[in-house]
């Protein structure tokens, strides 16, 4: 009977709305609903298990793991995971930026540690949205929206200790071995197909659920409580023997709390104990443990090198936010690299943001981060086109008082990129876009020829001569 | 029996025994304003997993090769029954390798975004309600392309324990479900969507593959003198 849940909801209503196009759609949809609760409640329960207590930490390895059949179907998974997320442009091509991973990462692994069919990676994924895996196989992704959102190479530390450990434990396999017993994984997939974000944020998810549904299970979305704790736990240990500074590990948990898009459904570190209670048992034990706590000085010294080294996957994070319409996010992570370093193209990105950023709010209120508020916002946003949206909220007051505040925002900081040393000759189609939608039409034509002038070979080039021509176009 | 199971049953008897085809065209097209002559198929994303009965498993290799093959499918059935021609794609200059490639897959996930607003009114592609933007002239596609096609699917293969359990208790059968969107390459406007769904074995029903997408095309208008 949880076959339909598979097969995901929308894919059988379409089919009922071909079959049935006189029908009322709401009897089908409770018909679905009804399916999908009854389907998914019962296993879902047997995964809430206790925790353990925080005392001790297992041993880094699983040792005596024993491959079997299933678990080397796991791993060809894996391994093809890889090929695809480098296929379909999803990796990161910056090798400073890898490098970078790859030293803190490396630093991290228990000197003289061979570990079967382990072969470690560490590699930035082109995806705004906040988040780390681990693939059994020794890949560890984190994503340009987590790269962008911490704040220092402490953190970065916390974040792949805490996925080393479930490499170095084996809880893929032990997950999977266990899953496919339950069959929890039929409602947890539906539960995926349902909610999956689509965009950049969804392509990974996409990607992994089909390639590899187990894994999509418990390296995305949180392998059991218990194995959590213990990669947090095991990976305040590594910081330890690392020399990194233990408490940026709660740090980290507090840097993922932040919902700057109002998204009901946090995907990633969402169904990993709750953020408050780690904070809780991670504040515990380090209290516990902790034989220093790093000076803040030190801190900040690491923060302006983390800084340097991720700037231009921070910049690279950012275009990926304004694709995806995390405006908001988008506007916070540009002025805290502004902060950082203002130059031209820093600013730049600061300008499109607050572009992007439109009619809308720069921060969600209380009440738009209530539960059903979100519902409500993620539902509209299906039925809605990005246009549609902005035309919505243009039609109020307060959408009109907010597109003109960022609008004018937006050219400050364009004309801050250009007037800054070394000007991102982009900062000219900025404006030319800024003004079009103005309708300052001769304005943004001559920004839009600046542009062009100053960069002849841009990949945008055919794009923004037509728009050129449609101005003048426009303006005969 | 419970309430649920019938309910289910009732659903996966009539899932299983038909096919559906549905295509809504820009009414661009259909006043002959634009004509799709010449298009670029970018690469499909179609993905199938096997059924087992310890739940679904991945099949990498098999999607893959689907994905190909429904590509392929797609260029052959718009050329022999509308006579539209099929473009390549542009290989990314030496220098530009990263950036061409991201701005592909950007563009591609950039349709996945669009997708569920189009499958939740479908019919408003009648209206001309959805379009990527002029973001699509930085694919930097041929002078002579007219559209781009995007290709997604899903489809499940069922084990032979799960044929057999199915059977005996029923559920859903084997299906292959793809979604096609036409975009002009000009503006980014959705000229034609269209969702074919059949069932059968989804790596190996080549012919009800091929039926499906002639089925599904049926609307688009034939190039003439090309």
């Amino acid at each position: 009977m949880t076959k339909v849940t598979i097969i995901g909801p929308c894919l059988v209503l379409e089919i009922l709305r071909a079959m049935f196009p006189h029908k009322p759609t709401s009897l089908i949809v409770a018909a679905l609903c009804f399916c999908i609760v009854f389907t998914s409640s019962g296993p879902v329960t047997l995964a809430q298990k206790k925790t353990a207590p925080a005392e001790a930490t297992p041993p880094p390895v699983r040792e005596q793991f024993k491959f079997g059949e299933v678990d080397l179907e796991v791993l060809e998974q894996a391994d093809l995971l890889d090929t695809r997320f480098e296929r379909d442009g999803l990796v990161l091509v910056d090798e400073s930026a890898n490098a970078f991973l790859r030293r803190v990462g490396q630093s991290l692994v228990p000197r003289d540690l061979e570990l079967e069919k382990v072969s470690w990676k560490f590699r930035a994924l082109r995806d705004p949205q906040p988040n780390a895996f681990a693939l059994p196989n020794g890949s560890i992704y984190v994503t340009t929206g987590l790269l962008t959102l911490i704040d220092n190479e402490s953190q970065l530390a916390a974040i792949i200790a805490h996925e080393l450990t479930h490499v170095m434990r084996r809880h893929t396999y032990v997950y999977n071995r266990s899953n496919r017993k339950k069959f929890l994984s039929m409602n947890v997939m539906a539960a995926i197909g349902a909610f999956a974000p689509g965009g950049v944020v969804g392509a990974v998810i996409t990607i992994v659920t089909t390639v590899a549904p187990f894994i999509m299970m418990a390296t995305i979305y949180g392998y059991s409580r218990d194995l959590e704790r213990e990669a947090d736990l095991k990976g305040i240990d590594m910081m330890i023997s690392a020399e990194y500074a233990p408490e940026e590990m709660v740090n980290v948990m507090k840097l993922l709390d932040k919902d700057l898009e109002g998204e009901n459904i946090r995907l990633f570190y969402n169904d990993h104990p709750s953020l408050d209670e780690r904070i809780k048992y991670l504040s515990g034990y380090l209290g516990a443990r902790a034989d220093r706590v790093t000076h803040q000085m030190e801190l900040n010294r690491e923060r302006a090198a983390y800084f340097r080294t991720m700037e231009s996957v921070m910049r690279h994070d950012l275009q990926l936010a304004i694709k995806a319409g995390r405006a908001r996010s988008a506007v916070y992570l540009a002025q805290r690299l502004v902060e950082f370093h203002d130059d031209s193209e820093n600013l730049f990105w600061l300008a499109e943001s607050y572009r992007t950023l439109g009619p809308r709010t720069p921060q969600l209120t209380e009440k738009q981060l209530t539960n059903s508020a979100m519902k409500d916002a993620a539902k509209k946003s299906v039925k809605r086109t990005v246009e549609e949206e902005e035309r919505e909220l243009l039609a109020t007051p307060a959408g009109k008082e907010n597109w003109e505040r960022h609008q004018q925002l937006a050219e400050q900081f364009y004309r801050r990129a250009l007037n800054a040393e070394n000007p991102a000759p982009v900062a000219h189609r900025g404006l030319g876009m800024l003004y079009e939608k103005l309708e300052r039409g001769t304005d943004a034509v001559a920004e839009y020829e600046k542009y062009l002038e100053l960069s002849p070979s841009a990949i945008d080039r055919v794009r923004i001569q037509r728009r050129i021509e449609a101005l003048k176009e426009k303006l005969k | 029996m419970s309430v649920r199971s019938i309910v289910l049953v009732v659903l996966l008897t009539v899932c299983g025994s038909h096919q559906v085809q549905a295509q809504f065209l820009h009414p661009k097209i259909k006043a002959n304003e634009t004509t799709i002559r010449r298009v670029v198929v970018l690469p499909a994303k179609v993905n199938v997993v096997r059924d087992s009965m310890k739940g679904p498993e991945g099949m990498a290799a098999e999607s893959d090769e689907l994905s190909l093959r429904v590509e392929k499918m797609v260029a052959e059935v718009l050329s022999k029954k509308k006579n539209v021609a099929t473009l390549p794609a542009a290989a990314p200059s030496a220098e530009g390798d990263a950036e061409q490639k991201y701005n592909v897959a950007d563009f591609q996930t950039k349709f996945d975004e669009l997708l569920p607003k189009i499958m939740k009114k479908r019919s408003d592609v009648k209206k001309g309600r959805f379009s990527m933007g002029d973001e699509v002239l930085n694919l930097n596609l041929e002078k002579g392309a007219d559209a781009v096609v995007f290709i997604r699917g899903e489809g499940k293969k069922l084990t032979s324990g799960k044929t057999a359990f199915r059977l005996l208790v029923g559920g859903v059968p084997a299906y292959l479900r793809l979604q096609i969107g036409i975009v002009d390459a000009r503006n980014g406007e959705v000229l034609l969507y269209t969702d074919p769904i059949f069932t059968g074995d989804p790596t190996t029903a080549v012919d009800r593959l091929r039926k499906a997408l002639e089925k599904s095309f049926k609307k688009l208008p034939e190039v003439k003198g090309q």
